[in-house]
């Protein structure tokens, strides 16, 4: 179990609004090194501002976001994009690749931006990919890939430079079932070999397969949190 | 309102910055078009306009009053082919006394009429009044401010008539030099009469010399002194408007075709940006026509309000641009840009304006709806991918790599940005040579540099000087700080053989130091020796080596050309103090040219001569020629146009891509890019544009320069000295390459910066 081990995310009361609209009211979660955590709840809850809070994309109204022990509301602009760029991986509903680039570019990408040599990246980038099984699809553009393929590029580029924690806004929403399934599976061997991860979804088979904890969203609120022990 | 409206002007208030940019655009484009449009049709005819203005005589003819009666004079007026006749007038020629009073000794040509207007040559009175009463005289000036003192000046002749400028008034066709009561005329015995004939067909020199020979025709061949064709006179008058005429059309065509491409490449983008737009309207329900119209209408309602504002503002920019270029030529007769050329911006740019948006708009018109909502949601795979993967290998910093490689993947919008910098930097690369050029001119005209003052001789009506000539340039000699003195003395000669009159300016001291431009030969250094500029060897046919004779009153000496000068006027010889003595062994300055030491006060220098001997006149040589600095004005209004529309081109492909790719700065930001590396993103990838763009529009702008200028330098008559031709220097045209990098980086750095602050959350869910 992850009870004793450090706490990579901490939210302490958070509130998030855009002008009238409240999208978290006082947020308080903890995530520790390892956990595999599911934020649920019905459409424009909170979940995906509670997801864009921890990744750095947005800042709190009020309340403490500390990832890995850095605090984010006391980061500029360069320093978020530095977090981002070590602390945090993202996968999309819709991918974001870079259509220009090979699959291969699009995961070599994110550690070229540390300054990694374009040799070293693509080495790593190489490995990655074939650790998720597309490494023959390195080529390949976004366009001529399937859903599936897209995000597990996607999911290669997320975890270029090591991230202390994966985040993954509704990894499977955009996919047919089959290729749905292959994330999950994907997911749920990085839960396995110790990857913390959030997720933030709508599908609760994705949560009990490859989630230690569930945290229930409603109206910006945390509602009801339960611990999952298939998974593990 | 109807929906198609709707849809309009909800799109112009969505896309603000859009608009505005377009707005700005088509107004500077527009001011551009009127502006050389303008020039372009002023130029091409000052001399006409004014002739028109006047009612110019086709023909001014000179009869011998001893063979042809005045009767038989009007009886001309009414032959066939003539539309209208003045005349017969007086005519006599009297020579003017060297009182150095107003007038110039030498030959005068005196008319008498009894006002400046009439059926034909409706001279343009523009200072005093008319001569009523004898002993008053109108004298033939350009609109100038500069010959204001003439009236009121006494003039005398050396056949003893005393005469008062009364008036001062321009005739284009310079039907005499000076104007008198016809009492006074005939007091003055004219030996000849002169006629003045508007012919009903006269476009061709053959026409005016079947007209003319009409109007001869049965009168005594000895009774014909002789005829001028208005032709003769409009080659000369227009000799110094045509010299800019290669210039303005130079920059007139490049300002259209740079205008013309900025606004196509600025509505395509526009409506390229639009068509997710247009497939939603499609889909609910929009027919493809409207969809068409709603578009068409979104880009000229800024289009139309640019258009407007750059219409009114070229016509301000062109009437001051005309005043400074034709200033004596047709100011006061209000010389203006014609309505035709009004029309033209209002129809054309708006119509340029929808060419430019209906290639766009018709091919969204074509595609189904659900392929235009994917064509605007992302764009096509395929494109730039080898470039990006030959980058993505590269050492250079990410950014960077990732930068250069996006202008491939939208190759056409890419290439019309560039071709907006290339014309840029052409524009910017031609414009500053021009002002090399036309600098290096203006100094060598105005002698910036080498004559600081300018000591008149005090005339008669003036404080006359007490000392003789030598103690004078001795006197101002002496004064510290003079470095050289150069005497000069203006003088009317005769050349016999080929002109009756001339000006001399017979030169004194150091006259190798006034910086004159040699361009063949070598200049004046010893008795019997002149130089003529360019344009007089080329209007006598002369060359270096050739003898002239000069006479004065009853005087003659000969002279060899040993050297051509650069200079406009064909009507001028320079020559040494030792051949002004062969003619006139009296003959004095009147007025001295002085060079100062650096650090000399002028105004100083001036006041002490000034002290010393009340009888000069010293004033500070003025530093900029007139019209120098109304092309330099030209050059710097069309520089800076042009810059502003391929910046804001640029700065629209730069807004319009960004938009484009927001999806993709907003995951490279999510994935740690920071602001900065992103704004050094986009500003490279425009960077790279520039370069490109640099190194293509510098050689263009250089081979324009030279045929511009050489062309120039033709029209007026100047030969083509190096100086004038080789004005680049190293870094020079490292600075104007660098300008397109300029261009390319200015117009992209504000909206780099917008995307740098993109917010990533908002953007990632666009989708």
């Amino acid at each position: 179990m992850t009870a004793g081990r450090e706490v990579v995310v901490e939210l302490d009361q958070v509130r998030k609004h855009y002008g009238e609209t409240v999208a978290l009211d006082g947020v308080s979660l903890e995530i520790r090194a390892g956990e595999a955590v599911a934020v649920m709840g019905p459409s424009g809850c909170g979940k995906s501002t509670l997801l864009n809070l921890i990744a750095g994309l947005d800042r709190p109204s009020s309340g403490r976001v500390v990832v890995h022990g850095e605090d984010l509301g006391a980061m500029n602009e360069t320093g978020l994009a530095l977090f981002r760029r070590r602390r945090v991986g993202m996968i999309f509903q819709f991918f974001n690749l870079i259509d220009d680039l090979s699959a291969l570019d699009n995961v070599a990408l994110a550690a070229q931006l540390t300054g990694t040599t374009a040799a070293q990246a693509r080495r790593r980038a190489l490995d990655l990919l074939d650790e998720l099984g597309i490494a023959g699809r390195a080529r390949m553009y976004p366009a001529v890939l399937s859903g599936g393929e897209r995000q597990r590029v996607a999911v290669a580029r997320a975890l270029m430079n090591r991230p202390a924690v994966l985040l993954a806004d509704e990894p499977t929403g955009a996919l047919d079932s089959h290729s749905g399934e292959q994330v999950m599976d994907l997911l749920l061997d990085l839960h396995q070999i110790g990857q913390t991860l959030l997720l933030v979804t709508h599908d609760e088979r994705l949560a009990e397969r490859c989630a230690s904890r569930v945290v229930e969203l409603a109206d910006g609120r945390v509602t009801a949190e339960r611990t999952l022990e298939s998974s593990r | 309102m109807s929906a198609v409206w709707g849809i309009a002007l909800a799109a112009v208030r969505r896309r603000r910055l859009q608009s505005a940019i377009l707005a700005v655009v088509v107004l500077c484009s527009t001011v551009a078009i009127v502006v050389a449009l303008g020039l372009l049709e002023a130029s091409s005819g000052p001399f006409d306009r004014t002739f028109a203005a006047q009612r110019g005589p086709h023909v001014v003819a000179t009869f011998d009053r001893a063979a042809v009666s005045d009767a038989l004079l009007a009886e001309t007026a009414r032959r066939p082919g003539v539309e209208a006749a003045a005349g017969p007038y007086g005519q006599s020629v009297v020579t003017v006394a060297d009182t150095r009073q107003s007038l110039p000794p030498g030959p005068l040509t005196v008319v008498g009429r009894p006002g400046p207007g009439g059926p034909v040559d409706r001279v343009e009175l523009w200072a005093g009044r008319w001569a009523e009463r004898p002993g008053e005289i109108v004298v033939n000036r350009p609109v100038d401010p500069v010959f204001g003192d003439l009236v009121g000046a006494a003039v005398q002749t050396v056949e003893g008539l005393r005469f008062t400028v009364v008036g001062l008034a321009s005739s284009v066709t310079r039907t005499a030099e000076a104007w008198v009561a016809p009492a006074q005329m005939e007091a003055m015995k004219p030996a000849s009469a002169q006629m003045l004939y508007r012919f009903v067909a006269a476009e061709t020199a053959a026409e005016v010399r079947a007209a003319t020979a009409a109007v001869t025709a049965g009168l005594p061949p000895s009774g014909v002194l002789g005829t001028q064709s208005y032709l003769t006179v409009k080659r000369d008058v227009s000799r110094a408007a045509e010299a800019y005429l290669p210039f303005l059309a130079g920059f007139g065509l490049l300002g259209l075709l740079v205008a013309v491409l900025i606004v196509a490449n600025v509505i395509s983008g526009a409506v390229v940006a639009g068509q997710r737009q247009i497939g939603v309207l499609k889909s609910l329900g929009f027919t493809p026509d409207q969809v068409m119209a709603g578009f068409l209408m979104m880009v000229l309602l800024p289009a139309f309000a640019g258009c407007l504002a750059g219409t009114v503002l070229g016509a301000l920019v062109s009437q001051k641009l005309l005043d400074l270029v034709f200033a004596g030529i047709g100011a006061a007769i209000g010389l203006g840009i014609g309505w035709p050329v009004y029309v033209a911006a209002l129809l054309g740019v708006p119509a340029v304006v929808v060419l430019a948006a209906l290639v766009p708009a018709s091919r969204a018109h074509r595609l189904p709806a659900a392929e235009t909502i994917r064509a605007g949601s992302a764009p096509r795979p395929g494109r730039g991918q080898a470039v990006q993967r030959l980058l993505s290998g590269s050492r250079l910093p990410r950014p960077v790599s990732l930068g250069l490689g996006l202008p491939f993947a939208r190759p056409g919008r890419s290439a019309m940005t560039l071709a907006a910098i290339v014309l840029g930097v052409a524009a910017v690369t031609l414009a500053t040579g021009l002002f090399q050029t036309m600098t290096a001119y203006g100094d060598t005209a105005q002698r910036v540099g080498r004559v600081h003052s300018i000591v008149h001789v005090g005339r008669p009506g003036q404080v006359r000087p007490t000392l003789d000539d030598a103690a004078i340039e001795a006197l101002l000699r002496s004064r510290p700080g003079v470095r050289h003195v150069t005497a000069n003395a203006w003088i009317d000669v005769r050349l016999p053989g080929l002109t009756s009159r001339s000006m001399a300016q017979f030169l004194r001291g150091d006259a190798a130091s006034r910086g004159d431009v040699v361009v063949a030969g070598r200049y004046v250094a010893g008795p019997g020796e002149v130089a003529a500029p360019s344009a007089f060897m080329r209007r006598f046919g002369l060359r270096v080596g050739d003898r002239l004779t000069l006479a004065l009153g009853g005087a003659r000496t000969q002279a060899t050309i040993v050297g051509e000068v650069m200079d406009a006027a064909d009507d001028l010889i320079i020559a040494s103090w030792s051949t002004l003595t062969a003619l006139d062994p009296a003959g004095r300055a009147t007025q001295y040219e002085v060079g100062l030491a650096p650090g000399t006060d002028v105004e100083r220098f001036n006041a002490a001569v000034k002290a010393a001997e009340p009888g000069l006149y010293p004033r500070a040589k003025s530093q900029a020629d007139q019209h120098s600095v109304a092309v330099i004005g030209a050059a710097a209004l069309f520089t800076v146009l042009l810059g502003t529309v391929a910046t804001l081109g640029v700065f629209n492909t730069v807004v319009l891509t960004t938009r484009e790719r927001r999806r993709d700065l907003a995951m490279l930001k999510s994935i740690g890019m920071t602001p900065r590396q992103v704004t050094l993103m986009t500003v490279t990838s425009m960077a790279l544009l520039g370069v490109v763009g640099g190194l293509a529009g510098l050689p263009i702008g250089v081979a324009s320069h030279r045929v511009v200028v050489l062309a120039m330098l033709d029209a007026a008559g100047l030969g083509a000295p190096a100086m004038l031709l080789d004005v680049w220097r190293v870094a020079a045209l490292a600075a104007l390459l660098v300008a397109g990098v300029a261009i390319a980086v200015l117009g992209a750095f504000l909206p780099a910066r917008r995307a740098a602050r993109l917010t990533i959350a908002g953007a990632l869910r666009t989708e």
